[in-house]
């Protein structure tokens, strides 16, 4: 028996041999890991889809706006910079940055002619710098070279645009109705000249270039001979291909502004021309046409006075100097990026200087400049709440200083009187949103956790069934001695192999889907046609297959190839009619707030889900294995 | 060989067992006593129905006979009173059981299923070599790796007798083990019997063929869960 001693090989242990050969030669234990499988994977996409939406919206706190904000809406807090310097001494705070908020109207550069559409925008006017070290503002950033799709156009706003630049009002007026463009005849030259100031760059260059090769005659009235020259120049570069690309349209680092001229950055949706394909790569309408730094777009805001009063609306035209992308939807459709002062004095907060009501030639005084949202970032290792703590004794100590530092008028509001002045963390100012976020994801934990019992019951009635196919073998087994334990010891062990491959094929699935799911989600928007040709393949192949097995005269493979047929029949026609209906859109960036769906899997809820899993599925196997054990070994015997 | 004689290998005494069929109680063996000495090969001789194959149930340890319905003593011990652990060490070790329908199992190669009693007795590596040369003997061993299905019936039943023999029983219990062959084949596995028999192996066989029962030493009849007649037929 030195064979016995020489130890201990599982392949010779009943429990193992009869565990590992169920399992591989029957197909009622694949249905068994299947159901697992998918339980786990079902719980993992999901979780991981809340998990990740919350951590995005937490996250974008920073992303956007820091940890915590003073903010005073409209009239704006005085003497902004002394509480920067107060916030800032604050061991706790990182850094702090003014800005002034308020909205607008933007004309934007579309569409073509002289009817633009205009968009309702919030303003954001901040010092980027500043605004940089409190939010990722560098990072969302789109453009920092002109993207390829645009460098063809760039290049002829490059050639054409210093030509423009030459034109007077007579010889645009004059462009216009020279080149055959309907619109212009029976107008005034004032509405002409009009839509000629409403028409982009751009467009302004089509007509001229339209003009320089099809206007003949017309042209020595209206161009200047060194006019006409450097227009027939870029146009024989343009022939040669050899137009220079020189990409300085871009905003360089933070700054918003271009050539020292004030500009605006734009939230990437913004634009309505922008969209995302279905691969979620952003797109550029038009091919590169309508990237947004190639235009100007005016921008309207209307001021309001100490009093809270309106004034005059202010206009503002500037160039589109870059645009960012925060991920967040909502913020990057309607927010634009403005240089601080420019906001200011479009918003009249800037300092300006007080003088006499009976005199005004004398000067009394400066009115500071404002602004209307002091955003602070904390340390990394501070909590939010108590940066908000911190941050409101900086507050009081300025509102107490202030009297001392600048006696007279200009009093910041001060906490209690002022009921619009607030001091909150990001996530109390977006409560309503991160509230109704938080409980959804508890409501998806409790009813997910009926996804185990499912899994739980599932295994149940699979492993009933496989005791049920196996109690003569479980006869089998008693009458050559195998005890009860041992009995049950085989379905214990097939059940937690059952889990542990479940749980494991559960967690590949669902990494897989939770990665992919932008890309899934992209299918389902766009089907692509070789999806509904290849499902229709299939369809005919199985029935054809379906048609042959008529002959053989067995039900099964009749059944089975008619089901199969139906399902991917039914696939076939659903992926035609979504690409006939432009596709479904589930996650739609307008209501999910995120432009994305996230695609991160939650690691510590993705192993507990598996354990959950295995413990499940042992619960469920524990069942039958007990019944199995209690089989009455004569009538299982007699089981046929 | 007549001095142990004296005392049986395993002894049916005044045995009774009822199953419960529905709501009616039906009486299957109603005080049957039977002896079986070391080296014999007994008959068990009756119709279907006569409770031959519940007194091999009750003798293999499988089941227990009703309380106060008697007792099966091997060696003289009382089998029905033990403990669960060590009646499943007696069906383990002093017993070999073969069966009708072969009762081998379908996911296990001839060898594993052979192996089967040593695995489940020792939990440790099983006795390969014992395995081979009983398998060897039956002219099985080029049907190693085959499974039950790729074997004939003959063929499965020699797997069932080897798996019996594995751990060297005193005694094999074989209920009907030609019952589901034809004739020819039938013959084979008797020859194997009588040649293990001969080699000294106590058998128990129950069958209701009359042919079939003359190859024993001795035959029990059995009617209505009665003994009826016990006698010593002359061995050609």
């Amino acid at each position: 028996m030195s064979e016995a001693a020489a130890g201990y090989d599982p392949r010779h242990v009943y429990h193992f041999l009869l565990t590992s050969r169920y399992l591989t030669s029957r197909i009622i234990p694949l249905l068994a890991i299947a159901a697992v499988a998918l339980c786990v994977a079902l719980v993992i996409v999901v979780v991981s889809v809340m998990t990740g939406f919350l951590d995005m919206i937490k996250d974008s706190g920073r992303t956007l706006m820091g940890d915590v904000m003073i903010s005073y809406p409209v009239t704006g807090i005085p003497w902004y910079e002394d509480l920067i310097e107060e916030v800032e001494a604050m061991p706790q705070v990182k850094a702090a940055a003014p800005m002034v908020e308020t909205i607008g109207v933007l004309r934007m550069p579309y569409p073509r002619g002289g009817v633009k559409e205009p968009k309702m925008v919030q303003i954001w006017g901040v010092d980027p710098e500043r605004f940089a070290k409190v939010t990722t503002f560098g990072d969302t950033l789109m453009w920092s070279e002109v993207p390829e799709s645009a460098q063809y156009e760039v290049a002829h706003d490059q050639a054409y645009g210093p030509i423009i630049k030459t034109l007077d009002r007579a010889q645009r007026i004059a462009i216009l109705r020279a080149s055959d463009w309907e619109d212009t005849t029976g107008m005034s030259d004032s509405q002409v000249a009009n839509l000629a100031g409403a028409l982009t760059q751009p467009e302004m260059y089509e007509h001229l270039r339209y003009v320089m090769l099809n206007g003949g005659d017309a042209l020595p009235k209206i161009l200047q001979d060194d006019q006409r020259i450097a227009i027939q120049q870029v146009i024989d570069l343009e022939r040669e291909g050899k137009l220079p690309i020189e990409g300085d349209l871009v905003a360089d680092g933070l700054s918003i502004s271009r050539n020292g001229r004030p500009g605006i950055v734009a939230g990437i949706h913004v634009s309505d021309a922008n969209f995302r394909d279905s691969n979620g790569e952003y797109q550029i309408g038009g091919n590169g046409h309508w990237w947004l730094p190639r235009y100007e777009g005016a921008l309207t805001t209307i001021p309001v006075d100490a009093t809270g009063g309106t004034l005059e609306p202010e206009t503002v035209i500037m160039p589109f100097v870059n645009e960012f992308s925060s991920g967040v939807f909502a913020v990057d459709e309607i927010r634009v990026m403005i240089p601080l002062e420019t906001a200011q004095v479009m918003m009249h907060l800037d300092a300006a200087e007080i003088v006499d009501e009976m005199d005004p030639s004398q000067v009394i005084g400066v009115e500071p400049a404002r602004a209307t949202m002091i955003l602070v970032r904390g340390r990394d290792d501070i909590d939010p709440l108590d940066l908000r703590e911190h941050v409101r004794v900086a507050y009081q100590r300025f509102v107490d200083k202030i009297g001392m530092n600048h006696p007279g008028r200009s009093s910041p509001p001060v906490e209690g009187i002022n009921p619009s002045l607030r001091i909150l963390t990001w996530e109390e100012q977006n409560a309503a949103f991160i509230g109704p976020v938080e409980k959804e994801r508890a409501l998806m934990r409790t009813l997910f956790s009926i996804v185990y019992v499912v899994c739980a019951a599932l295994v149940l009635a699979i492993f009933w069934a496989i005791v049920y196919e196996k109690t003569r073998d479980i006869g089998i087994l008693r009458s050559i001695g195998a005890s009860r334990p041992g009995i049950v010891w085989i379905f214990l062990l097939y059940g937690l192999v059952v889990g542990i491959i479940g749980a494991v094929i559960g967690l590949g699935l669902g990494w897989l889907i939770t990665a992919n799911v932008n890309g899934i989600h992209g299918l389902l928007a766009q089907p692509p046609g070789w999806l509904a040709w290849s499902l229709a393949g299939l369809t005919v192949i199985t029935l054809l297959w379906t048609i042959l097995r008529l002959f053989t005269g067995r039900i099964l493979p009749i059944m089975l190839g008619i089901m199969i047929a139906s399902i991917l029949g039914l696939l076939t026609a659903l992926v035609f009619i979504l690409d006939a209906q432009g596709g479904v859109v589930i996650w739609d960036p307008a209501v999910y707030y995120f432009s994305e769906v996230p695609n991160s899997i939650d690691l510590p809820a993705a192993i507990i889900t598996m354990i959950g899993a295995v413990i499940f599925s042992l619960i469920g196997a524990a069942i039958p294995a007990a019944r199995a054990a209690d089989v009455d070994p004569v009538k299982a015997l007699r089981y046929e | 060989m007549s001095e142990t004689m004296n005392h049986p290998l395993l002894e049916a005494v005044n045995l009774h067992k009822t199953y419960r069929m529905g709501s009616v109680d039906v009486p299957v063996l109603q005080g049957s006593s039977m002896q079986l000495y070391p080296g014999e090969w007994v008959a068990v001789l009756g119709a279907s129905g006569s409770g031959k194959s519940t007194l091999l149930h009750l003798l293999g340890g499988l089941d227990t006979p009703d309380p106060q319905g008697g007792e099966v003593l091997f060696k003289g011990r009382n089998v029905s009173k033990l403990a669960r652990g060590a009646r499943n060490r007696y069906r383990n070790r002093e017993v070999g059981l073969v069966f009708q329908f072969y009762h081998l199992l379908p996911e296990l190669n001839v060898l594993e299923n052979t192996l089967l009693p040593g695995m489940v007795g020792a939990g440790i590596r099983a006795d390969q070599e014992r395995a081979h040369d009983l398998l060897n003997t039956f002219g099985l061993d080029h049907r190693l790796t085959h499974r039950p299905r790729e074997l004939s019936g003959g063929e499965r039943q020699r797997v069932a007798i080897a798996r019996a023999l594995l751990n060297k029983p005193e005694v094999l219990l074989a209920d009907e083990p030609t019952g589901n062959l034809d004739e020819d084949t039938g013959a084979e596995i008797l020859e194997l019997l009588k040649q293990e028999h001969e080699a000294g192996l106590t058998i128990l066989m129950v069958t209701h063929d009359r042919t079939i029962a003359e190859l024993a030493d001795r035959v029990v009849m059995l009617h209505h869960g009665r003994v009826e007649q016990d006698q010593s037929l002359s061995v050609q």
